[in-house]
């Protein structure tokens, strides 16, 4: 979702910010502060968490920094609830994100074995259509 | 304590959309009633352990530990729940990445009651989380209600792909119909706590306000109208995931 909204969007976005935390391209302030916040946000340190808040503030607004709160409190929901049911991820995520898994080190969680390995033609048919998906995505947002 | 005065945010820094804390509170009231595994009390029990787990020692040294199962002893807990019980809760909430299905199998809990305290774990984890993000007090918790668990359990609930039983959109039943809103398809985390079906319909009143409804998730188009935007969403929902080690 990250890599087909960020082109949808037009917005450079570093997906390697995802797993290294480190923003190196795209908007170094808005991205840096967003990536900032929501690992302050997990941990238990009051004036980190001030800081980042703040800084998201100053980059985005206070409408953004909620909602970016909010976000970031979903995710501790949705992360638990796929580790501790062990759902596999859905087969057409699994299909059109399989090399991009592997590149950001994403394969190697513990709960990645909670879902079977993509196979050559699964990975080939994702691989294929994976150029599609804006596409695809943009005849979706039409449908609305 | 009435319901509608929880989550009262007029007198804090920022300005909260209202919809969020409407939310929290129909959360908080079905949190404090029966449900269909544990009374209302046991609920509030359950959610009081969310917050001890974050300050648990023992839960500490094993999330630092090569394997949590290595490490024994007792947790620091705020209840009289079993101590099985506040085992699965405190590892929900300090270490799910490494849960395992035979660490279920063997936790001597149904997987109705586990299905239905996942509901009431995350839920308070994700309200609490809001509140740490923006540098709030925690909510007090909602009093207990009484009455018994009306031990229901959906007729379409079947074994599949996941540890715990599942009703899939193609076994649902009448009851549920609202449940994935008539799609023939749905994403295994939306179905995941579908054994006790009041725990999807928080997860989708959460993920409305919090994220986006389930009609706009599949879209990357669609920002939901939030003030950031969806490039940037679901920057901050990858990034969350890689810290807990989510690969879903």
């Amino acid at each position: 979702m990250l890599r087909e909204s960020s082109k949808l969007e037009r917005i450079p976005v570093d997906l390697e910010a995802v797993t290294s935390g480190l923003v190196t391209h795209g908007d170094l302030n808005i991205e840096g502060a967003l990536v900032d916040f929501a690992q302050a946000a997990l941990g238990d340190n009051i004036e980190k968490i001030a800081i980042a808040r703040a800084n998201v503030v100053t980059q985005l607004g206070e409408d953004a920094m909620i909602d970016a709160a909010a976000v970031i409190a979903n995710f501790q929901r949705m992360v638990r609830i796929a580790d501790g049911t062990g759902i596999p991820l859905d087969l057409p995520v699994a299909m059109i994100t399989a090399g991009m898994r592997s590149r950001l080190g994403i394969d190697e969680f513990s709960s990645a074995a909670n879902t079977p390995e993509t196979g050559f033609f699964k990975r080939l048919i994702g691989a294929i259509l994976t150029p599609f998906l804006p596409v695809l995505f943009k005849e979706m947002s039409k449908r609305k | 304590m009435e319901i509608g005065t929880y989550f009262d945010y007029s007198d804090y820094q920022y300005k909260v959309r209202t919809d969020l804390p409407d939310a929290y509170r129909l959360v908080w009231q079905k949190i404090s009633q029966p449900g269909n595994w544990w009374r209302g009390d046991q609920r509030v029990a359950i959610a009081n352990e969310v917050r001890a787990a974050r300050h648990c020692r023992l839960c500490s040294k094993r999330k630092t530990a090569l394997s949590p199962f290595a490490i024994t002893g007792t947790h620091e807990s705020v209840s009289d729940l079993p101590d099985n019980v506040i085992d699965v809760v405190h590892r929900l909430c300090t270490d799910a990445s490494r849960l395992t299905r035979k660490w279920l199998d063997e936790s001597s809990l149904s997987k109705e009651l586990y299905v239905e305290l996942l509901g009431i774990v995350v839920a308070v984890i994700s309200i609490d989380g809001f509140h740490r993000a923006l540098g709030f007090p925690l909510e007090n918790l909602p009093v207990p209600q009484p009455g018994e668990p009306d031990g229901y359990r959906p007729p379409g609930a079947m074994d599949g792909h996941a540890w715990v039983p599942i009703v899939t959109p193609a076994s649902i039943g009448e009851r549920e119909a609202d449940l994935y809103d008539g799609s023939k398809q749905t994403g295994n985390v939306v179905s995941a706590m579908s054994l006790v079906p009041d725990s999807v319909r928080l997860l989708k009143l959460l993920s409305g306000v919090q994220y986006l409804s389930m009609h706009d998730v599949p879209n990357p188009a669609t920002n939901g109208g939030r003030a950031i935007s969806r490039a940037h969403i679901e920057l901050l929902a990858g990034r969350v995931s890689a810290l807990s080690e989510c690969f879903y």
